[in-house]
């Protein structure tokens, strides 16, 4: 993974990307115990191209082809792993991807989206899976509740995780 | 039973402790896994069974 994360950071030397976040299941890894996962999902910000109101992925995937890495379903390989670049589809990622937290990978640099934004998005989305990541965090103790209820409530997400309370944790989140 | 919760919660902790890079180690060996198992003739002929 530390090749994949060395192409990413050069593609944002190279101005094909702008900041960039890890999320998804290799993003929980960071603050939880690593859990099976194929792909690394990436928030990234893009420009949009000249003269269009549009995000494009296109950049992303000309300058990956060119240099030999194979597109796959939505997927990019980058080194051995798929990677899914994913532009912010609404504040909550924008906010996600602004406040993500640095760290290293074997010495190279990387962000990751913060933990309290991971349950927010996983909430947001809602499939089996996000709800079992979502108990992981709960259980493993490294959220902050203030800054969690704080970003739930700015993203109109108080109501949900009510009802996620109300189903996993005994009403009581 | 307890004993074995106690056990699975230390070692969860133990893990969730790890610095990222480590973690990421772990990951890409839980990948190869999953794939190997993915690839293998046995999960593919029971899952022709169905």
């Amino acid at each position: 993974m530390k090749a994949t994360l060395d192409v990413i950071n050069q593609m944002q030397v190279d101005g094909v990307i702008g900041k960039y976040a890890i999320g998804g299941a290799v993003g929980a890894t960071f603050y939880l115990e690593p859990s099976a996962t194929l792909d690394i999902d990436i928030f990234v910000s893009l420009e949009n191209s000249p003269g269009s109101p549009l995000l494009t992925l296109s950049p992303i995937y000309d300058y990956l082809t060119l240099r030999g890495y194979q597109a796959e379903k939505e997927y990019l390989v980058i080194e051995g792993w798929p990677v899914q670049f994913l532009p912010p589809s609404d504040d909550l990622d924008r906010e996600a991807l602004q406040q993500a937290v640095e760290t290293e990978v074997e010495g190279t640099r990387t962000w990751v989206i913060a933990a309290e934004y991971l349950v927010a998005i996983g909430l947001r989305t809602a499939r089996p899976k996000d709800y079992t990541r979502i108990l992981q965090f709960v259980e493993s103790g490294v959220l902050d509740a203030d800054k969690l209820g704080s970003i739930l409530q700015r993203h109109g997400l108080l109501a949900k995780w009510e009802q996620f309370g109300v189903k996993f944790l005994g009403g009581n989140p | 039973m307890h004993k074995v919760l106690e056990s699975k919660r230390a070692m969860r902790q133990r893990l969730q402790a790890l610095s990222f890079s480590e973690k990421v180690k772990l990951l890409e060996k839980l990948r190869d896994r999953s794939l190997a198992i993915a690839e293998s003739p046995l999960r593919r002929r029971q899952h022709v069974k169905g």
